[in-house]
């Protein structure tokens, strides 16, 4: 091995970002993709998550942490409507999409749902062919181009390519789950989308599928815009540029638990120095 | 709430101020050897430093096995790396004290001046009373007293340039001014001591405030360095 082939390859645009996380100045400085102001979500009257106010911008990676209950992946969900689809959920606030209202009459979920993909704490694929996994969605949206493009382009976006590009006819059910779930990625990044949204994407998962989802996700920011929800805060110290900290409030008489946005930083500030004592407690183990 | 992790970042503490402890007595004793030119105590200053580095060592290994298992954050992890820091100006401390005895040692077969002497203890005092001052404030987390550090520097900065001048009088007296230049050298070591205790103090300041800032900036003090 010559010694230019031990040196690490180093991105030079990434340096400032590698070696001091980006600052909150310059994540804010980008395009909001989306800007949430005074949202609630109840399930049945109950509420579940209130006064939650954020934006999201372009090109990140935005992490939402918090206990149980806190209302971190009901608040993910309102991001592509999937709360539409429980009975007696109601969203009240607002949610703009590059500007648009998200819950406006004549927003369709559906291409909704194209344009922000989303990715489920358990791989999810279709019982058919690896291929047809992908194939699917480009296939129902009536997607024109080559279709065995666009399933390679998918799966080579989602670091899957090499490792099944002889057997694409084979069953999805016979990947690892750590293979699956990146199935599940490839599948969402085969309908173009813009954002795509992650429900702990790798908490059914072993470490090493865990790392290379985590990486995907680095190289992935690049050309999208992610959220995710984790209950892993070191991965959400590994992978997000900005990271919300939400809470559970509980009422005097301790019946009801409604979900709190407590603090929304730069990731690096929320786990070097956070402004609120709950968030300090929450992420150095002291909360409970 | 992280037990283990409690109980590793209060021994680590623990671990921190009891190395003060040991470094704060090897001042003691080179300011002794000083002040009464004792040669057999400057040895055991000497070889004392073992054991200052043996407890830095120490402290380094549990940073690391802290680090590397705990993966503290926030203040938990301020603390980890203030303690490292400080630690390692601790160590210098003790370095410092070596040198002392050293030049103490060399300059024995000399005749003393006992003006510079006293100087030279009482910077040893001033010293030794910022070091116990830098290591209360850390264990308290009181910024106010870490930062009322700098103004004993300055005392300390003072008496260095006080001895400076008065070995310039011995110009003319070879032996005595072979003996004024080993002492320059001794209240140097002290000025580094007294310097050592406003880097700790800094570090308590990290702690509390997350934002690392020097009490002072020497790169551009107008004073002269003697």
């Amino acid at each position: 091995m010559t010694q230019m082939e031990t040196q690490p390859h180093i991105d030079s645009s990434r340096i400032a970002e590698i070696t001091r996380g980006l600052d909150r100045s310059e994540i804010e400085g980008r395009e909001k993709v989306f800007s949430v102001t005074d949202l609630a979500v109840s399930y049945s009257g109950k509420v579940a998550l209130q006064d939650v106010s954020l934006d999201v911008h372009r090109n990140t990676i935005t992490a939402f942490i918090g206990p149980s209950g806190c209302g971190k992946s009901t608040f993910i969900r309102c991001f592509n409507r999937m709360n539409d689809l429980i009975p007696g959920a109601e969203v009240e606030g607002r949610v703009l999409y590059h500007g648009d209202d998200l819950y406006a009459r004549d927003v369709d979920p559906v291409e909704i749902r194209r344009r922000i993909g989303m990715v489920f704490q358990k791989p999810n694929p279709f019982p058919k062919s690896i291929y047809d996994n992908i194939a699917f969605g480009p296939r129902v949206l009536g997607i024109k181009g080559s279709m065995d493009d666009r399933v390679e382009q998918a799966l080579r976006q989602a670091a899957l390519w090499d490792e099944v590009k002889s057997r694409l006819k084979d069953n999805a059910l016979g990947l690892s789950g750590g293979q699956q779930q990146r199935l599940c990625i490839a599948r969402a990044l085969a309908v173009e989308p813009d954002v795509i949204l992650m429900d702990e994407p790798a908490s059914a998962l072993d470490p090493i599928s865990t790392t290379r989802i985590e990486d995907l996700m680095h190289d992935l920011k690049r050309d999208y815009t992610i959220v995710i929800v984790t209950h892993n805060m070191q991965q959400a110290a590994r992978v997000a540029d900005m990271t919300a900290f939400f809470s559970v409030l509980v009422d005097e008489e301790g019946a009801a638990r409604r979900g709190v946005l407590v603090e929304y930083d730069a990731t690096t500030k929320i786990f070097t120095t956070p402004s609120d004592k709950r968030t300090e407690d929450y992420v150095t183990g002291r909360f409970g | 709430m992280r037990v283990e992790l409690q109980a590793e970042l209060d021994a680590l503490e623990a671990g921190f101020q009891e190395a003060g402890e040991i470094v704060l007595r090897s001042i003691r004793g080179v300011i002794d050897a000083l002040r009464t030119q004792d040669v057999e105590l400057c040895d055991e200053v000497i070889a004392f430093d073992d054991e200052i580095d043996a407890r830095y060592l120490a402290l380094e290994k549990q940073v690391e096995m802290t680090l590397a298992r705990q993966t503290p954050v926030a203040s938990d992890l301020r603390l980890v790396l203030a303690i490292l820091h400080s630690a390692l100006h601790l160590e210098r401390v003790g370095d410092q004290c070596v040198t002392i005895a050293k030049l103490t040692k060399l300059s024995s077969h000399l005749d003393t001046k006992r003006t510079v002497v006293e100087s030279l203890v009482d910077m040893g005092e001033r010293c030794a009373e910022m070091v116990k001052v830098s290591l209360s404030a850390f264990a308290a987390r009181d910024v106010q007293a870490a930062r009322g550090l700098h103004q004993l520097d300055e005392l300390v900065d003072n008496a260095n340039r006080q001895v400076f001048h008065e070995v310039l009088g011995y110009v003319h007296d070879a032996e005595a001014l072979e003996w004024g230049m080993r002492q320059i050298t001794v209240a140097r070591c002290f000025e580094r001591i007294g310097d050592n205790a406003v880097d700790i103090g800094e570090q308590t300041a990290f702690i509390v405030t997350g934002e690392f800032a020097e009490f002072t900036d020497a790169s551009h003090d107008p004073r002269p360095l003697v």
